[in-house]
């Protein structure tokens, strides 16, 4: 008795359950599919129907063609956002996943299952807290004149290097990013953790005898291992940058001189303070754009490596 | 013979000095070993530290006046102001009681919906299915932010601006769509020979979705539970554009118009956050494992969670 043999059974199972028209099935559907319908697909539809429009919600919209595109590719401060956008996405994957996977390093060399677990415990427990309270929490700590950082620099006589640090524009961005600092309690570290952890013990013990040491093994060993898992981290991480947005309001506004302009702040800007909604809808359905094709991409990558993909 | 243990006599001794210089050498390394890890548990308690910091720093703030935080940053100060708790308690009350509410509605929706279609698309067959659940499993890719500007306009068209349900659908739209791929993996799972065995009693579709299906799912639907809480309670640009009456916001929301009402007062400021933090932070406490799942948005135990 295989699995072959279960699967089987519960295809023909299902193939008896075929012969009557399974009206009940549809029935059973149609509460869900009438949800989707008003409130995912039409909205969907709307968007990008209403982007060749002066969408004016209530009067009359005149069909403007792809006018709201052309504006769009001479919308500076559309690309600048972009352009901060890349900063963000380069920054998020580089200094921002090099600390997890040192912390995770760091855990699977200790030696105690139980101070793995504490520590693992308190490192994710920022990601308990949310997100609206970190950023205004780190919003405080920026403040320049009683924020924390300030007086701790003016406190050990580095009163120099005091800065306005949210309101600079040559500051704000990394301000901005620094936001969560050390970056540990969020998805790139477990996923550094769990895949170290499922590396056999054999693997680093054989490796050891080599006489390969640390720095070595994370290059030659540790990083291969992980390259799948990084992949999909990184397509996900550029998914997730595109809908970056919330902190950047929380704290600066896009400001100062939007030097923390993001796509989906100026996008919210465009409807809400310019009442644009057709361009809104533009930028909207450009942003949607990006989004599938990216997603598309990962399905293929996702599809090649699912031998090596574990799921979460 | 004699020969022999002529040889042997040093034989031995040169065994012996090895197994004395191999025990040292191992006492030697459990002491480097034992200096390493306590160095490696120090630079993970520097990691853990900074990392905590801004909410320890929260809760010490959170019992002082203000002219005790000028006095020292980071002394924790007596008297301890509770008072400035109940005083954050009031203004924030009403957000609390919003998130609640639409949170436990935005779970009675979802679990309704998902759990009914994960159900038809793991146990039956019928025509269409596949197109029918990759029209769901489309929906995932659907940014939330991509479809906030035309689902503003159709909630606006809908009058329903400013009410409990406009905070509550976009929830249940997501959580449907996510719980009925989660569930449906999960009930595909579940054994056959209980369904066979239920159908054989004379259990038709309805009495096996209630009798063996959804007891069986209580997992699932507690990840399912716990992702749509977390979802309501970090939601932020949607409540902050859809509602402006303050006692129906939401507590992301909430929290930024608390914070302009008392940004100079850090006492009750940083106690307001706190209090914010507390729902979460019981959930990952006591569910830790159903947490990490619904944050990575699968299930518990598969991994991710050791």
């Amino acid at each position: 008795m295989g699995q072959g043999t279960l699967g089987g059974e519960k295809v023909r199972t299902m193939r008896a359950g075929r012969r009557r028209f399974p009206w009940y099935a549809y029935l059973a559907l149609a509460p869900l599919f009438a949800t989707l319908a008003v409130f995912a697909y039409y909205p969907a539809a709307s968007g990008i129907w209403h982007s060749l429009y002066e969408w004016r919600p209530g009067f009359d919209s005149p069909f403007v063609g792809l006018d709201n595109y052309v504006t769009m590719f001479g919308d500076d401060l559309w690309w600048k956002s972009f352009r901060n956008l890349g900063f963000i996405f380069v920054f998020g994957v580089t200094i921002a996943w090099a600390i997890p996977l040192l912390a995770a390093e760091l855990i699977i060399s200790l030696d105690s299952k139980r101070a793995q677990f504490t520590f693992r415990t308190l490192l994710i427990a920022p990601m308990a807290f949310p997100g609206v309270v970190t950023v205004l929490l780190w919003a405080a700590m920026y403040e320049p004149n009683n924020g924390v950082i300030n007086r701790v620099l003016r406190s050990m006589g580095l009163g120099v290097l005091a800065q306005n640090w949210v309101g600079d524009p040559a500051f704000a961005l990394l301000s901005l990013l620094f936001i969560g600092f050390p970056f540990v309690a969020g998805l790139p570290f477990l996923v550094f953790l769990t895949t170290l952890q499922n590396v056999p013990t054999e693997v680093f013990e054989a490796a050891a005898l080599d006489g390969c040491g640390r720095l070595r093994r994370l290059t030659a060993i540790d990083l291969p291992l992980m390259a799948s898992q990084l992949k999909l981290l990184v397509f996900l991480a550029t998914i997730g940058v595109l809908q970056y947005g919330f902190a950047a309001y929380l704290l600066t506004g896009g400001g100062p001189d939007n030097a923390t302009q993001v796509p989906v702040l100026r996008m919210l800007g465009v409807a809400f303070q310019g009442s644009d909604w057709g361009y809104a809808a533009a930028l909207s359905t450009t942003l949607f754009v990006m989004t599938i094709l990216l997603s598309v991409v990962i399905v293929f990558v996702r599809r090649r490596d699912t031998a090596d993909v574990r799921p979460l | 013979m004699s020969v022999r243990s002529d040889v042997a006599a040093p034989r031995t001794q040169a065994r012996h000095a090895q197994a004395r210089r191999a025990q040292a050498r191992r006492a030697q390394t459990r002491r480097t070993r034992g200096r390493r890890q306590a160095l490696i548990m120090l630079a993970l308690g520097v990691i853990v530290f900074v990392g905590l910091f801004p909410f320890l720093f929260m809760l010490v703030t959170s019992f002082k006046t203000n002219q005790q935080y000028y006095e020292s940053w980071w002394l924790p100060a007596l008297p301890l102001h509770l008072e400035n708790y109940s005083r954050a308690w009031a203004q924030i009350q009403p957000y609390f009681v919003t998130s609640v509410t639409v949170a436990a509605a935005a779970i009675v929706g979802t679990v309704v919906l998902c759990s009914v279609s994960a159900f038809v698309f793991a146990r039956y067959r019928f025509f269409g299915r596949n197109v029918l659940f990759g029209l769901i499993a489309a929906l995932l890719m659907v940014p939330g932010i991509s479809s906030l500007i035309p689902m503003f306009v159709l909630m606006r068209d809908l009058g329903l601006l400013n009410t409990r349900a406009v905070l509550v659908i976009p929830h249940i739209v997501g959580g449907s769509v996510l719980g009925t791929l989660l569930m449906k993996t999960f009930v595909e799972q579940l054994p056959q020979e209980l369904f066979d065995a239920a159908r054989v009693d004379g259990a038709g579709g309805p009495r096996m979705f209630v009798s063996i299906m959804l007891p069986l799912s209580m997992p699932v639907l507690g990840t399912i539970a716990l992702v749509t809480v977390i979802g309501v309670w970090n939601d932020f640009f949607w409540p902050l554009l859809t509602v402006t009456e303050n006692h129906l916001r939401t507590i992301s929301a909430g929290l930024q118009f608390f914070q302009t009402q008392n940004a100079t007062e850090y006492g009750p400021l940083f106690a307001g956050y706190a209090i914010a933090s507390i729902p979460l932070l019981v959930l990952f406490v006591f569910l830790s494992k159903y947490f990490l799942a619904g944050l990575q948005g699968g299930l518990p135990g598969v991994g991710g969670t050791k």
